[in-house]
């Protein structure tokens, strides 16, 4: 039962609410003559684990905010803590007029409204951890439609082009029951996380710093350079150096070094052994700080 | 106990679906002479992108298109018109959702053929709303479809533009379902360490509590190392980093992960009440 709650969950992230009561009845603005050619801005987005697009976004000078780049959505949400952070209050109708909106990469957007909304999708992601980010709202239609917007997952950019002589069509009321069905599996999703006892951790921490730069050769990995006042430098680790091991790990390419060190801390010690002069050696290098 | 149960009962689904939750495999390699296609699609009044789909021939459905869908999803009268469900077939008491993925043999969107797509089986009640308001919509196509193409979306001429990028998308549901099984350790998880992808020979710290000012200040800029070689200088505050936004620490290494080894970026810093843009290229190293 539980899994597949969780799996209806995750099903229905992309798509939400209608605004079925709740017209966008704003004056439509003439688009404006004298941005005739708009400059195309490439957005960094990172791919969440839950396979959404995540674009950081600064509201009102707040943030960034991990905001979902979705279709599916008729507008921008955003949650209630966001909105008090970024100083966001609603006004007529439910909208949200943001002072200003501004993505990754450079992108300001003109007039973006909102609304302020605790979704049940994000939620359910965020009580989980499963996207491996926290997510705090969604970017839809009434930003994304005033763009010309190119996707590619072999990329790690987004590239908004300005429709400049496009002016969206304004959302409409539609009637009908909106998106309850979805919005009232909010108790369910929360008892799914607290049974299962999932407490997700969002904080990061930067690895610790060696100070080398390597280069493979034959299956085996060199010290090319070593960084002038590094950790490396201090411990000992020398030009020429061959890496044969990272305490236990047998190091045969920049990829197996880059593992055997993927979590290592600031101010943790490694044991690195290294042939030097035919000789073997070892050197403790004590991670500093840096990158 | 109750949580060992829903251990166990997720461990063994999961376990005994493999072929479920197991990624199409990818079949063709990028042809060098792929050409653009064009589909159009209708924006609903909803604002929805809605697109024609046949499926196993039948149809076409009118699906919805959308950038937030991890999965591609059609309700049960389609999967049971073009012969997703298979007989014994067990069906989640809610919203008639199938307990696994189902494969469409043929898909065709405009003149776009594809084998081999996966989907969910359920009566969503966002679409179903949707339908109610807009006239009939049957399903989504989400991730598991766009991702594959190098794809532009114009609302103005009301069309999207794909061409084949070769990549091979994985299983969003897999991924969740790992997610669920490790993360319920009753635990609060580690937090997750930023490693940089290369090496740059600098180092920042967070701004002060009250500085509201964007950016993270610069130091220990190593001598001869890929930062100092760009022209990065202690004390300049690095605004961002191959465009991503530089505000804390943590952000820093979140953009320098991001960053592969011997590929120059640029590094916006304000200097003297100045913004420069430098061009570094991080070092293969750590």
């Amino acid at each position: 039962m539980r899994w597949r709650t969780a799996l209806v969950l995750a099903a229905c992230l992309g798509l939400l609410p209608l605004l079925a009561t709740r017209a966008d009845d704003k004056p439509k603005a003439a688009p404006d003559p004298r941005a005739a050619k708009a400059a195309k801005v490439e957005v960094p987005y990172r791919l969440t684990d839950t396979k959404h697009l995540m674009v950081r976004t600064k509201i009102n000078g707040k943030g960034p905010f991990n905001l979902i780049v979705d279709t599916g959505a008729p507008a921008v949400f955003i949650t209630k803590k966001v909105a008090e952070k970024a100083k966001a209050e609603e006004g007529d109708k439910g909208w949200v007029n943001f002072d200003s909106f501004e993505l990754e990469g450079g992108l300001k957007v003109e007039k973006a409204r909102g609304r302020i909304e605790d979704l049940v999708q994000l939620d359910g992601m965020n009580g989980m951890g499963l996207a491996g980010v926290e997510l705090h709202g969604v970017i839809g239609y009434t930003v994304l439609a005033k763009y010309r917007i190119e996707y590619d997952l072999t990329s790690d950019k987004l590239v908004f082009e300005p429709l400049v002589a496009f002016d969206p069509p304004p959302l409409v009321p539609l009637g009908g029951k909106g998106g309850e069905g979805i919005q009232s599996m909010g108790p369910m999703v929360k008892m799914l996380t607290a049974m299962l006892g999932i407490k997700p951790n969002f904080d990061t921490v930067p690895r610790g710093f060696t100070g080398i730069e390597y280069e493979e050769k034959d299956n085996k990995v060199f010290i090319k350079a070593v960084l002038a006042g590094s950790p490396a430098e201090k411990a000992g680790l020398k030009v020429g150096d061959h890496i044969t091991s990272v305490k236990t790990d047998g190091i045969d390419s920049g990829k197996d070094l880059n593992k055997a060190l993927a979590k290592a801390g600031v101010g943790t010690k490694w044991r690195f052994h290294v042939t030097r002069g035919g000789k073997e050696e070892e050197v403790i290098v004590e991670l500093g700080k840096g990158l | 106990m109750k949580r060992a149960f829903a251990l166990s009962l997720l461990a063994g689904l999961f376990a005994l679906s493999p072929l479920a939750y197991s990624a199409p495999p990818e079949k063709e390699p990028l042809k060098p002479d792929e050409k653009p296609i064009v589909i159009p699609f209708e924006l609903l009044k909803s604002r929805h992108m809605a697109i024609q789909v046949k499926i196993n021939d039948k149809g076409p459905y009118r699906l919805i298109f959308d950038t937030g869908a991890p999965t591609n999803l059609v309700n049960n009268k389609v999967a049971k018109e073009a012969g997703l469900l298979e007989k014994g077939d067990k069906t989640a008491p809610l919203f008639g959702a199938s307990m696994n993925a189902k494969t469409i043999k043929k898909l065709e969107i405009g003149g776009l053929k594809l084998e081999g797509m996966t989907t969910m089986v359920m009566d969503h009640p966002t679409v179903s709303a949707i339908a109610e308001a807009v006239g009939p919509v049957e399903g989504i196509v989400g991730f598991p479809f766009f991702a594959r193409y190098k794809m532009t979306i114009d609302y103005e001429k009301k069309e999207m533009t794909l061409t084949p990028n070769g990549y091979i998308p994985g299983d969003a549901m897999a991924g969740m379902m790992e997610k669920l099984m490790g993360g319920a350790s009753g635990k609060k998880a580690e937090p997750n360490v930023l490693a940089p992808a290369a090496v740059w020979g600098f180092d920042v710290y967070d701004r002060k509590k009250d500085d509201e000012n964007p950016g993270v200040t610069v130091n220990s800029v190593l001598a001869k190392s890929p930062a100092a070689l760009g022209g990065l200088k202690n004390g300049d505050r690095l605004l961002t980093l191959d465009g991503r936004w530089t505000d804390t620490v943590s952000d820093t290494f979140l953009a320098a992960s991001l960053a592969k080894p011997g590929k120059a970026v640029a590094l916006v810093v304000k200097r003297d009440g100045k913004e420069l843009k430098l061009t570094v290229t991080p070092g293969k190293g750590l």
